[in-house]
């Protein structure tokens, strides 16, 4: 009997044993417990069976009784593929921190592995409020880890962050505890937050429609979206590159899960009523994002720009709702989080070889001198910019398929967040490796134990490359099940569909 | 083995040689790389060769089928397989692209003997990415990467166009598989409306992409930066006839909506003629070899767009032989001039190369339409069915010789600039059996100095003539590009048009006009003869007057040699606005209206409320009395004031 409860605990209990042994032992055990994790996630993943839908692996036990508060966890066709993801990207990050030096290290791990369990559960979670608890619970360990751990300006990044994200978590809080309440008076029973529960009972439209907005704003601001990524820029440079790497390719997940899981299933007329105004938010990050990323001369604002424009296209699938645009929105969940490990890590690879500058325009020419590392870059930046054969494609087409499906204007203009996609990725990849190396910068390959940490992740995309075919195997029955409700409501709603299939 | 087995052969060849050159670049010398792909894209050759053979002995009927390996992405009403449709119309194209690549590579193996060659042949695995990386070779140099930018990031526009017109046609159709939306695409699209014009033209922006057809056809020129052999390799025979076989393939789609075939064939009328007017000016010898390449594939999408697809076929087939001669020729005399392409430097290596003399001859004489060359029974064909339609398509066959002259007077400009006339130093030096090395190496592109490390041409360059592996190559070519006509013999052997019956049941008869067919055969070798005898006229009898043509015609002059300014007014259009905006939102707006206004607003509000309440919490009796006071003063008169 697999026990989820304890997959979310093996980070977050090794790190804590690993503090008491010292420095070696912090790291030792923080890259044990990743792996023992990311065995666990596997194993699951073996276990889980495709053919039957809904949750398997159950845990539901009455929590925090007075509240009606679930501690109910699951696995469906949903998260079963981030949940890997995340204990991979654990794994990867923990390999990458420990081969590096900190202070306090049994701190860091700690925070390190409290980040890794509140994601997985906020995953795993079945439970309105569980899943708001853990959704909060990610903002700590990463407000210390930049705020202790980061480079220049940490202290108005962590600032900024922790406004921005508390701003909407308490909005979403207060929905939440609302949606409870009111489906209880509603239907007369006790009050309980399971999804499950409250997504039978959907409540009034005009109630959906304000319950919505919260949580919209909660979602948006942790992708982030345009125009709520106030906090991204200086929280992005703020933070240690590892931490980055887990930071981006994962909480962001979450933000976008929490769309298909909770807001499609439980307030579905209002999705469908604001669905082109979300359009509208994922398209402006889109093109926004690509035209930023295209100027900017900061390596990591391009891999900070580019993950808004990817979020951008998996807002804009799912608010397709429409069964391609979920699936195109998930595969491309874990695409982009798989391929943000190896940029984000050879980012820093790249600024250790020119002087530890972080700026396209002091960087140049290396791949004479670092041919290994040229090849695991490009294949990182042919898979972000989604070229046709990577699996980012499959998830792109199926996306624009859908947006294609609901909305004709909005697809056609997404296209040209395609274009630009290429246009930034290859602009930073040839000011880093391509070119005269007028620089100075070091011309050193790729070292084992850099390379440790990043080639299995390459390898990941490339094997996804030759199939995707089965993680859209596993998710597709709860991807056309979280938005059939949406989208039906949408049917109903000549205004903002006029013209669907 | 099953016809299925041979036919992913065809792919799995060059896979494995890729990887195996891949994983063993510690061991392999740049040689054994080179031997070692060769080989491997020779046996992909010899696997479609007995495809093809087994094809061929399947009733007609069942001469176009599909193989699927896997399911790749089969998700609810998507059904994506990895499977691969063999029919004739695919085996010309696979005869074509692994046959002259085979040569290329044998050819780039010696070319590139004292380069890091291996690039090229890890490149071929992967001809998407390849497009980038091949023009980039020289990586060191900023022309090449941009021009690898620059290909790839139109091709990646053409790659959207496919996938919206795709998106459209499976939406409607309900299948990604080719065969069967071909089968239902009748009864779901009303003939020429606006759905599948609008997907077709979409198509139709993929195919332009990749085969550099007029808006979309920037890249071509600029990807002259990559080696010689890269050159051949993209530009003859295999990614840029890629868009004639989509639109050869997508044919039952495209003759439904005749809007966007007529379209498309006017583009590449337009394209066939602005090519060639660019050509007959530009200087660099392989960019005129390049633009003649634009202008051939204008022909070709001419004629597929008007329902001649053998026609098409055809002379995509005879242009790979000659094309890739010529570019391997090219490589020989820019190797003899150490790394310059100029041809105003060119001159008189007729005695020092006569090989390579001789391949130029032989494979512009095919590219200027001269009987029996391959190229002249292609181009006849393609004009002839264009003619034969009559209506509007007389302008399109008009134009189609008007560039067949332009073809003829810049394939011999060409010629008689780099072996006529007095022999440069570098010729020179070549007669008396030394090759020309350079003492300093210039970007051909934009002149700047270059270091021998950005590449080309190290100290210990040959010239292709004198190297075995070469020199063959190019020889075969050379038959190729001289009998390939027999393939398709009008009125004698419609050898082409039978072959490819299977692939093309249904598609609209083409009218014949017997007449017309002797007059472009007899007019077609009259028009290549006479630009040849205006070449020889302009550049041998009469040196100078092209200097006086130029003085005369100043106004087209500037727009051929600024090549009609298209670079430019895509620069205007959408590159200065997108950096533009991407400049604005950096500094400004982001600053402005998110930091300033959003996150500020909101930091201030915070701030701006605990101050108040830290300056209310002052200890000061005085202050806190007047607060109780003024709050029960308050609250007193609201509720006087409620009752």
């Amino acid at each position: 009997m697999t026990n989820l409860s304890i997959l979310i605990a093996i980070p977050l209990i090794s790190t804590l044993v690993g503090s008491l042994l010292g420095k070696r032992g912090a790291a030792a055990f923080a890259v044990l417990g990743a792996l023992v994790t990311l065995g666990f996630a596997i194993s699951i993943a073996v276990d889980y069976d495709t053919a039957k839908a809904g949750a398997q692996f159950a845990v539901d036990q009455v929590w925090i009784a007075p509240l009606g508060v679930h501690w109910a966890l699951a696995i469906d066709g949903l998260n079963l593929a981030l949940i890997v993801l995340t204990a991979f990207v654990y794994s990867c990050v923990a390999i990458a921190c420990a081969l590096r030096n900190w202070d306090n290290p049994g701190l860091f791990f700690v925070w390190l592995g409290l980040g890794a369990s509140s994601v997985l559960g906020a995953f795993l979670a079945q439970d309105l409020l569980l899943f708001i608890l853990f959704f909060d619970l990610m903002l700590i360990p990463f407000y210390f880890l930049t705020g202790q751990w980061g480079g220049r300006d940490r202290v108005p990044a962590t600032t900024k962050l922790v406004i921005y994200t508390l701003a909407g978590s308490l909005l979403m809080l207060a929905a939440g505890v609302a949606a409870g309440a009111m489906t209880a008076s509603e239907t007369g029973r006790p009050i309980d937050f399971l999804i499950s529960n409250l997504a039978d009972h959907p409540l009034s439209k005009g109630t959906q429609q304000w319950l919505f907005l919260c949580f919209a704003a909660a979602m948006l601001v942790k992708m982030p979206a345009f125009p709520l990524h106030g906090w991204l820029k200086d929280g992005y440079r703020a933070m240690p590159l590892p931490v980055l790497a887990i930071f981006s390719g994962v909480l962001s997940k979450v933000a976008a899960y929490g769309l298909l899981k909770l807001v499609l299933p439980i307030f579905p007329s209002a999705a469908a009523s604001f669905q082109t105004l979300m359009l509208v938010i994922g398209l402006a990050s889109i093109i926004y994002a690509s035209v930023l990323a295209f100027t900017t001369d900061d390596a990591r604002l391009v891999v900070a720009y580019s993950s808004v424009a990817q979020l951008g296209f998996i807002l804009i699938g799912i608010f397709s709702l429409t069964d391609d645009g979920a699936q195109g929105a998930l595969l491309q969940m874990v695409n982009h989080g798989l391929v943000t490990v190896p940029l984000v890590l050879i980012l820093g690879l790249l600024a250790a070889r020119s002087n530890g500058s972080e700026r396209l325009s002091s960087m140049g020419g290396i791949a004479v001198g670092a041919p290994v590392l040229a090849v695991v870059f490009l294949i990182a930046a042919l898979a972000n910019l989604a070229m046709p054969g990577s699996a980012n494609f499959i998830g792109e087409f199926l996306v624009l398929r859908g947006v294609f499906g609901s909305t004709v204007v909005i697809a056609v203009i997404a296209c040209l967040g395609v274009v630009l996609a290429a246009v930034y990725m290859l602009r930073m990849y040839i000011r880093a490796m391509h070119g005269p190396n007028d620089n100075g910068c070091e011309e050193r390959d790729i070292g084992w134990l850099e390379a440790l940490p990043i080639v299995p992740a390459i390898l990941l995309v490339l094997a996804l490359a030759v199939s995707p075919q089965p993680l859209l195997n596993r998710s597709e029955s709860a991807a056309q099940a979280s938005v059939a409700k949406a989208a039906a409501a949408a049917d109903q709603n000549p205004v903002s569909h006029e013209a669907s299939r | 083995m099953s016809i299925n087995t041979t036919a992913w052969l065809v792919l799995a060849f060059p896979l494995a040689g890729t990887i195996l050159i891949a994983l063993g670049r510690p061991i392999l010398s740049g040689r054994k790389a080179g031997v070692l792909g060769t080989l491997a894209i020779f046996l992909s050759f010899l696997s479609a060769l007995v495809t093809c053979l087994k094809l061929e002995d399947r009733p007609e009927e069942s001469r176009q089928f599909v193989v699927s390996l896997w399911d790749y992405a089969v998700t609810s009403d998507l059904n994506a397989k990895f499977s691969i449709l063999i029919d004739p119309l695919a085996m010309v194209m696979i005869l074509v692209v692994t046959g002259v690549s085979t040569l290329i590579h044998l050819y780039a193996t010696g070319y590139m003997a004292s380069d890091k060659g291996i690039f090229l042949i890890i490149g071929w695995g992967l001809v998407g990415a390849a497009s980038y990386l091949l023009i980039s070779f020289w990586y060191r140099r900023k022309t090449a990467t941009k021009a690898g930018i620059k290909a790839f990031v139109i091709n990646v526009v053409g790659d959207v166009g496919l996938v919206l017109g795709a998106i459209i046609i499976i939406n409607q159709t309900g299948t990604v598989d080719l065969l069967g939306s071909f089968a239902k695409a009748p009864q779901v699209f009303s003939h020429d409306g606006t759905t599948i014009v609008a997907g077709c033209l979409l198509l139709l922006v993929g195919a332009f992409a990749k085969s550099a057809q007029v808006p979309f056809h920037t890249w071509l020129p600029d990807a002259m930066e990559g080696p010689t052999p890269v050159s051949a390799l993209i530009h003859a025979a295999t990614m840029v006839t890629a868009g004639v076989y989509l639109i050869a393939r997508m044919h039952p789609l495209f003759e439904i909506a005749p809007t966007a075939a007529n379209t498309g064939a006017v583009i590449g009328c337009l394209t066939l003629v602005i090519a060639a007017t660019i050509a007959i000016v530009v200087t660099d010898l392989k960019r005129v070899i390049a633009y003649s390449t634009m202008s051939q594939i204008g022909y070709m999408i001419m004629a597929v767009c008007v329902g001649g697809y053998a026609a098409g076929m055809f002379h995509l087939i005879t242009h790979a032989f000659f094309k890739a001669l010529l570019f391997m020729a090219a490589g020989s005399v820019i190797s003899a001039m150490a790394g310059e392409q100029n041809l105003n430097r060119m001159g008189g290596f007729r005695k020092s190369m006569p090989i390579t003399y001789a391949c130029f001859i032989v494979g512009g004489l095919a590219l200027s339409g001269i009987p029996p060359f391959s190229g002249y029974f292609s181009k006849d064909d393609i004009l002839y069915v264009v003619g034969a339609q009559g209506g509007w398509h007389w302008a399109l066959y008009a134009a189609g010789y008007a560039g067949a002259l332009l073809t003829a007077i810049y394939t011999f400009r060409m010629i008689f600039r780099a072996f006529h006339g007095e022999p440069c130093e570098e010729a020179k030096s070549l007669e008396s059996g030394r090759i020309f090395h350079a003492e300093e190496h210039r970007n051909p592109g934009d002149g700047t100095l270059e270091t021998t490390e950005v590449g080309y041409p190290g100290a210990k360059h040959h010239i292709a003539e004198r190297t075995a592996g070469m020199a063959i190559s190019m020889f075969l070519l050379a038959v190729l590009a001289t009998v390939g006509g027999v393939i398709q013999l009008p009125d004698v052997s419609w050898g082409l048009d039978r072959f490819l019956e299977p692939s093309f049941v249904g598609a609209k008869v083409l009218p014949t006009n017997h007449a017309l067919e002797i007059f472009g055969l007899v007019f077609g070798a009259l028009i290549g003869l006479s630009g040849i005898a205006t070449a020889w006229f302009i550049w041998i009898k009469r040196p100078g007057m092209s200097a006086r043509i130029e003085q005369r015609l100043p106004a087209a002059h500037r727009l051929f040699v600024n090549k009609w300014f298209f670079d430019e007014a895509i620069n205007a259009v959408f590159v200065k606005p997108f950096a533009a905006i991407g400049r604005f939102g950096e500094r400004t707006f982001d600053r402005v209206v998110i930091d300033s206004a959003i996150t500020g607003g909101s930091l201030s509000l915070v701030r701006i409320s605990s101050a108040a309440v830290r300056s209310l919490q002052n200890g000061m009796l005085r202050g806190y009395i007047a607060a109780v006071v003024v709050g029960t003063t308050f609250v007193t008169l609201y509720f006087l004031l409620q009752s």
